[in-house]
């Protein structure tokens, strides 16, 4: 992009809005607007922010994070997308007759199978791992389906004559065809996946960012909240459009009319030869494979004393967990989060 | 043609039905974890002769539905003004509306208990902000979406500024602005049970984890039920009042948990 005065002048103008809002949160508490107890101002959020991550504790949770997000977006693409697959292209009249079966199940709401997948797969992380995928398993599947309908029958006719069938098919016309549906299916499906995964570790986890700020509510370390508050509303923005930049690069020929109209100038055009590809795929295996470990870190850790995640260097001491249990049981009087109301 | 579908449609939901029932009465699933189809039943029958069911239901209904109204009564004259007038001021606002967009609810839910404490203003609160998003955006994007050639020719044809806005731009605007609010709709459902779930002393969310918490199995299962033939119920009202009030044109809109994408006509 051809960097213009006006587009800079631009550039500015968009994000004044957010640097007024990030000056405002660092100047009300200072002034005394806000109780700076609750809401303590941006540079105490940083300072808690950087304290985090010297201990190394924010990586290790974003790491086991990103591992739970990426399984179970995982096990919903390998089942949504030959399941789309089938339903679009191969079988659509079963297509047709499941339509209501599966818009019922996907309207189920994710947070009331989350007791229900802790009855059937136990507190560890195939219960989550599940929540997650089960949400994002439908825009996915839904957006395949579509993919694979709406592919040019042209092409497969053209295909076809010229003697391609069965897997080659599949392959090299009706998977590009699909693909760029297929990918607006994933990205929300990831956006969901985002979501679910703070949730459900809020509900119950001993690690994770969800994990993180819940365990800062409930010890009332007010800038950590906001600091793992701050972490997720970054990762997650920067996800999204991550993977809409991603979309749009992969797939500008597939323009959307109402940006023709809007006059932008045609983006340049993402071609990832295999190298690209191979890399791509490369830091995904090494993300998932180092949180993998992590996560069966920090679960071991869980199982062998203490019952939550202190960083790297500070093994439970008998005093430390002597100590840990009297809070508890302070903290269970009153918790406001997790008795569900049982005080009242 | 169209009943025909209809009918197909409904084996395998009757097939995946029967199955629910069959299958932990055939000992195939522990019924203690997969309680059959009439357990459930008999269950919401009981939960509603008790009472339980009207009382919770209106509590969470209620809820949901302050927020909704609230988050609306702000997004929509928020999202048309800003489209419509000052498009300098909606460059400025974007990219911290979308980071408001963005921010997990679950995790702002934390921070909103912090100002509001957990009674009803924090779940409302919550609710609301989830809603006010999709609404505005939509608002924003139908304004902006408008023909330029429909306006032109209104322009042209000594329309005021004022009659522009209400009887042409809205009117183009309304199918985007009734794909926001089913969105909207459905956000604040899954949200209002999350809510519910983490700090409440009333509604279905605190009925299936009160469940939870005694074990108790089959209520789970009725109140998940409930809740998604709730949200259902919603959702096909809001479809129904969009199509009344803003018939022209079909939008495909994505929905929170993937409206069925494959409605979309073969060619």
């Amino acid at each position: 992009m051809a960097r213009t005065p006006d587009a800079i002048t631009d550039r500015i103008l968009r994000w004044s809005g957010v640097a007024v809002f990030l000056l405002l949160w660092e100047t009300a508490p200072r002034a005394g607007w806000v109780d700076p107890y609750f809401a303590p101002p941006f540079s105490a959020v940083l300072g808690a922010f950087g304290r985090l991550a010297a201990e190394g504790t924010l990586a290790s949770h974003l790491l086991i994070s990103a591992w739970r997000g990426l399984s179970g977006l995982a096990v919903a693409v390998a089942v949504g997308v030959p399941a789309g697959f089938l339903l679009g292209r191969h079988s659509p009249r079963a297509g047709e007759a499941l339509e209501p079966l599966l818009r019922l199940l996907s309207q189920v709401n994710p947070f009331t199978l989350l007791p229900l997948f802790l009855l059937f797969f136990g507190i560890g992380e195939t219960a989550k791992i599940a929540v997650i995928g089960w949400v994002s398993l439908w825009p996915i599947l839904f957006y395949t389906v579509t993919g694979a309908r709406t592919v040019d029958p042209l092409l497969v006719k053209t295909a076809r004559s010229l003697g391609v069938n069965g897997g080659g098919l599949c392959r090299t016309v009706l998977l590009p065809g699909a693909l760029p549906t297929l990918f607006t299916g994933v990205r929300i499906g990831a956006g969901l996946v985002f979501f679910m995964l703070v949730a459900a570790e809020m509900l119950g986890a001993n690690a994770g960012v969800g994990w993180l700020v819940h365990n800062s509510a409930m010890n009332f370390q007010i800038p950590r909240l906001y600091a793992g508050a701050v972490a997720i509303v970054f990762l997650g923005y920067a996800l999204n459009r991550g993977l809409l930049t991603l979309e749009q690069a992969l797939f500008a020929w597939r323009e959307a009319p109402s940006e023709a109209v809007t006059g932008r100038a045609a983006r340049h055009v993402l071609r990832p030869g295999k190298g690209g590809a191979a890399l791509a795929a490369a830091l995904l295996i090494l993300l998932f494979v180092a949180g993998g470990w992590e996560v069966r870190r920090v679960n071991l850790a869980a199982v062998s004393g203490g019952h939550s995640h202190h960083g790297k260097h500070s093994l439970p001491t008998p005093e430390r967990i002597e100590e840990e249990k009297q809070l508890e049981q302070d903290l269970n009087g009153w918790e406001p989060f997790t008795d569900g109301g049982k005080g009242k | 043609m169209k009943r025909d579908i209809s009918i197909i449609g409904a084996i395998p939901l009757a097939v995946f039905l029967a199955l629910w029932e069959l299958l932990p009465r055939a000992g195939a699933i522990d019924p203690v974890f997969l309680p059959p189809l009439s357990t459930v039943v008999e269950t919401v029958v009981g939960l509603w002769h008790g009472g339980d069911l009207q009382t919770h239901a209106l509590v969470s209904l209620r809820r949901a539905l302050v927020g909704f109204l609230a988050a609306v009564a702000l997004g929509l004259p928020l999202g048309l003004v800003v489209g419509g007038w000052f498009p300098r001021l909606q460059t400025a606002l974007e990219p911290l509306m979308e980071l408001f967009a963005q921010a997990n609810p679950v995790v702002l839910f934390h921070i909103i208990i912090l100002f509001l404490g957990i009674g009803e203003g924090a779940k409302t609160f919550i609710i609301g902000w989830l809603c006010l998003w999709p609404v505005t955006f939509s608002a924003i994007n139908g304004v902006r979406g408008a023909d330029p050639l429909i306006l032109k020719a209104a322009r042209s044809l000594g329309v005021g500024r004022l009659r522009l806005f209400v009887s042409v731009v809205i009117p183009l605007a309304a199918p985007s602005i009734f794909a926001g609010l089913r969105l909207s709709a459905g956000y604040a459902f899954i949200m209002l049970i999350a809510a519910e779930m983490m700090g409440a002393s009333s509604g279905l969310g605190w009925l299936v984890i009160q469940a939870q918490e005694s074990y108790h199995v089959a209520r789970i299962f009725a109140g998940a039920a409930v809740i998604t033939v709730m949200a259902l119920a919603v959702d096909g009202i809001l479809k129904l009042i969009g199509l009344w009030l803003a018939p022209a044109r079909d939008t495909e809109e994505s929905r929170p948990l993937g409206e069925l994408a494959a409605n979309v006509k073969e060619r």
